[in-house]
Parts: C-alpha cells; sequence; structure tokens
C-alpha cells in the first residue's frame, strides 16, 4: 500500500530523514515511537505530500507520489491525515468539516454527502454534535471529527500525527476507540503515537525513529519485551509508565 | 470691524441642504472608491503572500510608493499629472473615486496580508489533506476566516478614507469640504459652516463606527 524508499529530506541544511525505507502492507497497522525531532511527524507529511521530498521515493496505492503526472489531490485523498491540533475548519458546522472534502474534491451532491457525513459522525459517536461548531466540541470531539473529516473523502490509508497527544488523558480513551475499530475494519495506518497500550493492542508492527532514520522494527510485543538497540532500550525506559 | 463676532445660527439651518448635497458625494466616492479599493488590495494583499517574486514584488512596489507618499501628491497626480502623459482629461469625480480607491487598496492590502497570514498553518494544511487544491483551500477555507478578521481594520479604513474625500477639495470634487467652501465664498461665515461641516464628518464617521461595532459583534455570535 505504501513503499518508501531511501527516502530523504532536508530543511535546509538540516536533514531530517536520512535515508527511509519502509513498505506497510494493505490492512497493516504501523505505530511509529521516537524521540522528539526524530523525524516522525516529517515521514508523516511527506507521504501525503505536504512536504517535498529531497530524495527517494514513495509509492502510495501504485502512485509514485513525485512523479508530475501523479495529481498530487488525488493522493492526498488516499490518504487521510489526522493532525496533533485537529485543524478543524473554525467556521463550519462539525458536519460542514466532515461534507467539505466530498462535495469540493469529489463532486458529490451536497444531499448524497451530508448522508455520508451524517454516517460517518455516527461511526464517531457524534452524530449529535453535527450542527454543532468546533469551539463548542471537547478535543476528543474535534479530533473525532477530523477522523471523520479524512474518511468521508474514503482514503485507502490513515496517518494519524500524534492524534491523542494534545488532548486531555480522560479524552485519550474516546479517539483509540475510533483508532482502534478503524483497524479492526481492515484500514491501512500508520500511526505516530505513544500510547503503547495502544500500540499493542492493534499494531502489527512498531518502527522505532531516531535521527531521521529507523532504528528498528518488530512486532510490538517483540519490541516492547525485548528491544535490541541501545536507543531503543534507553527511550522506551523514559516514556514507559510506571503503571505499565 | 474686528473683534465683533456674532453666532447667526440661521446660517447653519440655511447651509444644511447645500451641504446634504456634498454628503452624498462624499458617501458615493468613499464607497466606490473603497470598493474598488478592496479589489486592489485583496489582489495585492494575496500577491503579497504568494511565493511568485514577481507577484511579490509588484504589489510591495505599489504598497511602498501609496503608503510613502502623501494623498495630496496622489490627488494631483493623478488629476493634474497624468492627463498630460495620457493625453487625456479625466473627470474630476473620476479622478476623486480612483486616488480614493489605488490610495486604500494599499492599506487595505496589508490588512488582507496580515489577516491571512494569521490563520494558522494547520488550515491550509488541513485543506491540501483533504485533497482540496491551493486555490480552492483559500476560497473556502483561509479567505472566509481571514475576512473575519479584516472587518474591524477595514471599518477603520472605511473612516479613514471618509476623512480622506475632503482632499478632493484640491481638484474641485463637490463634495462636503468643497460646498462648505462654495458657502463660504458666498457668505463670508467661516466659523458656522465650518462648524457645520465638521459636526456632519463626525456625524458620518460615528455612525459607521456604530454599524461596525454591531457587525463585529454579530459576528462573534456567528
Ligand atoms: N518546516 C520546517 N522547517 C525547518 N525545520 C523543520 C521543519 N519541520 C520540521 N523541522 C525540523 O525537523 C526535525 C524533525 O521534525 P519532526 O517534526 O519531523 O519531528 P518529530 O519526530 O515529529 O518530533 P515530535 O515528537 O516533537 O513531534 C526537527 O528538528 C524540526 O525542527
Ligand atoms: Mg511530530
Amino acid at each position: 500500500m505504501i513503499k518508501i524508499r531511501g527516502l530523504h529530506k532536508s530543511f535546509g541544511a538540516l536533514e531530517v530523514l536520512k535515508g527511509i525505507d519502509l513498505h506497510v502492507q494493505p490492512g497493516e497497522v504501523v505505530v511509529i515511537i521516537g524521540p522528539s525531532g526524530s523525524g516522525k511527524s516529517t515521514l508523516l507529511r511527506c507521504i501525503n505530500r505536504l512536504e517535498k521530498l529531497t530524495s527517494g521515493q514513495i509509492i502510495v496505492d501504485d502512485y509514485d507520489i513525485n512523479d508530475r503526472k501523479t495529481d498530487i489531490n488525488l493522493i492526498r485523498t488516499e490518504a487521510g491525515m489526522v493532525f496533533q491540533q485537529f485543524n478543524l475548519f473554525p467556521h463550519m458546522t462539525a458536519l460542514k468539516n466532515v461534507t467539505l472534502g466530498p462535495v469540493k474534491v469529489r463532486g458529490i451532491p451536497r444531499r448524497e454527502a451530508e448522508a455520508l457525513g451524517m454516517e460517518l459522525l455516527e461511526k464517531v459517536g457524534l452524530k449529535d454534535k453535527a450542527h454543532v461548531f468546533p469551539d463548542q466540541l471537547s478535543g476528543g470531539q474535534k479530533q473525532r471529527v477530523a477522523i471523520a473529516r479524512s474518511l468521508a473523502l474514503k482514503p485507502k490509508v490513515m496517518l494519524f500525527d500524534e492524534p491523542t497527544s494534545a488532548l486531555d488523558p480522560e479524552l485519550v480513551g474516546e479517539v483509540l476507540e475510533v483508532m482502534k475499530t478503524l483497524a479492526k475494519e481492515g484500514m491501512t495506518m500508520v500511526v505516530v503515537s505513544h500510547e503503547m497500550g495502544f500500540a499493542r493492542e492493534v499494531a502489527d508492527r512498531v518502527i522505532f525513529m531516531d535521527e531521521g532514520v529507523i532504528v528498528e522494527e518488530n512486532t510490538p510485543r517483540e519490541l516492547f519485551a525485548n528491544p535490541r538497540n541501545e536507543r531503543t532500550i534507553s527511550f522506551l525506559s523514559k516514556v514507559r509508565s510506571p503503571i505499565e | 470691524m474686528a473683534g465683533h463676532f456674532n453666532f447667526k445660527a440661521s446660517v447653519i439651518w440655511e447651509s444644511i441642504p447645500i451641504l446634504l448635497v456634498g454628503i452624498k458625494y462624499t458617501i458615493f466616492i468613499t464607497i466606490f472608491g473603497l470598493v474598488i479599493g478592496f479589489c486592489l488590495g485583496a489582489v495585492a494583499g494575496l500577491a503579497r503572500t504568494s511565493r511568485n517574486p514577481i507577484f511579490y514584488r509588484m504589489a510591495g512596489f505599489y504598497i511602498e510608493s501609496i503608503r510613502g507618499t502623501p494623498l495630496m501628491v496622489q490627488v494631483m497626480f493623478l488629476y493634474f499629472g497624468l492627463p498630460l502623459a495620457l493625453n487625456a482629461r479625466i473627470p474630476p469625480l473620476a479622478a476623486g473615486i480612483g486616488a480614493i480607491a489605488i490610495n486604500s487598496g494599499a492599506y487595505i492590502a496589508e490588512i488582507v496580508r496580515g489577516s491571512i497570514q494569521s490563520i494558522d498553518r494547520g488550515q491550509m494544511e488541513a485543506g491540501r489533506s483533504i485533497g482540496l487544491t491551493h486555490v480552492k483551500t483559500m476560497l473556502y477555507i483561509i479567505w472566509p476566516q481571514a475576512f473575519r478578521r479584516m472587518i474591524p481594520p477595514l471599518g477603520n479604513q472605511f473612516i479613514i478614507s471618509l476623512k480622506d474625500t475632503s482632499l478632493l477639495v484640491v481638484i474641485g470634487v463637490g463634495e462636503l469640504t468643497r460646498t462648505g467652501q462654495e458657502i463660504i465664498a458666498a457668505n463670508f461665515r467661516a466659523f458656522e459652516v465650518w462648524l457645520t461641516v465638521a459636526v456632519m464628518y463626525l456625524v458620518l464617521t460615528m455612525t459607521i463606527a456604530k454599524v461596525l461595532r454591531m457587525l463585529e459583534r454579530r459576528l462573534e455570535i456567528r
């Protein structure tokens, strides 16, 4: 579903991604962990071309995203993106947030889009908030609307960039629940998150990134129980909460 | 007879109907000037947010040259100077509207640029991430939010431009100030007439300010 080969990305003189190779199979859930500044967000942003690659290749669903012939707006609808800060459109109701893509990108009639929108809001448990503006939603609700907004384009892949790290702890669960449901339905997902419980439960693979490279990858069980690389060991010992 | 001032209220009542004709011109010039100025300002402001160096520089040249020169000079250049080069007369009213438009456009450009740049970058990214093009994201997501933020400074510009129209007196457009001047030329009652003119400007600007506050409050509620 996603094939990344030799991906390099620099901001000016700063090389943030230093040769990433990653294949994600259809239906696979990959969780990326790693210290701040290691390039996790940049990697996700390269996948739907919010950042231009410096070199290397990314294939999403058989489309080379750097190929001039590829319609980049199409790729972006194939790979939905969920942001840490939600980035809902504050001047639109929850429902309008969700239907904007289908209407303006896909050209679906408003009626149909609204039916789809209501269906998706129901799926994320927010049918009753359809006509509410974002400033009246809690963080968890905002993020669930944002997920519905991405799903409205019927993407083949969902990219999550620390979707719960801006949330109050008591609101994290509701967002993770939605993500788990998606995973169980067979959605291909790449998730940057330090929610170890989530990774353990739904991830097929956990990737540890540091300083722009993939240091180690394994099943969550293996990676958490027997990390091999020293950097992984030291990172895990830092993020692990005492409860686990 | 120096030092013998007596206030004549009747002058005020007599001049009001004539001044009202001047007010009509003042309002007409302000509104038309600002509508065109807003179009100019929107284009120049957008160009200032663009990555295209040609648009960026051209808009910068326009904004800097207008903001860096007095309106009075712009008006006279437009009305007395430019016709010589073009070999065509510009009617005073058109020159007046044009001057207000070009002048306000430069200030509005800065308002537009500032409002657009004040919108969180995440909004553009979210728009792009659901497959909207850059233009569509601007149109449906950035612009509506930025426009709300433009309203208070645009209102301010409205008031400034309205007062600026009084400078058009130098090219003989029959707006409020010019009308006052003409009345005084006939009756020599400078105190009463300028006082009336001043009060009329004040009523206009205060009305605009009030309408704006109402509009802002309504937008806050949404
Ligand atoms: N637009 C940009 N311009 C310049 N430098 C950038 C830009 N975006 C990111 N960087 C730099 O790239 C590096 C990697 O950033 P990135 O956001 O990918 O890290 P991250 O792993 O997601 O970190 P975090 O856990 O804090 O979100 C950082 O040093 C950051 O300062
Ligand atoms: Mg990040």
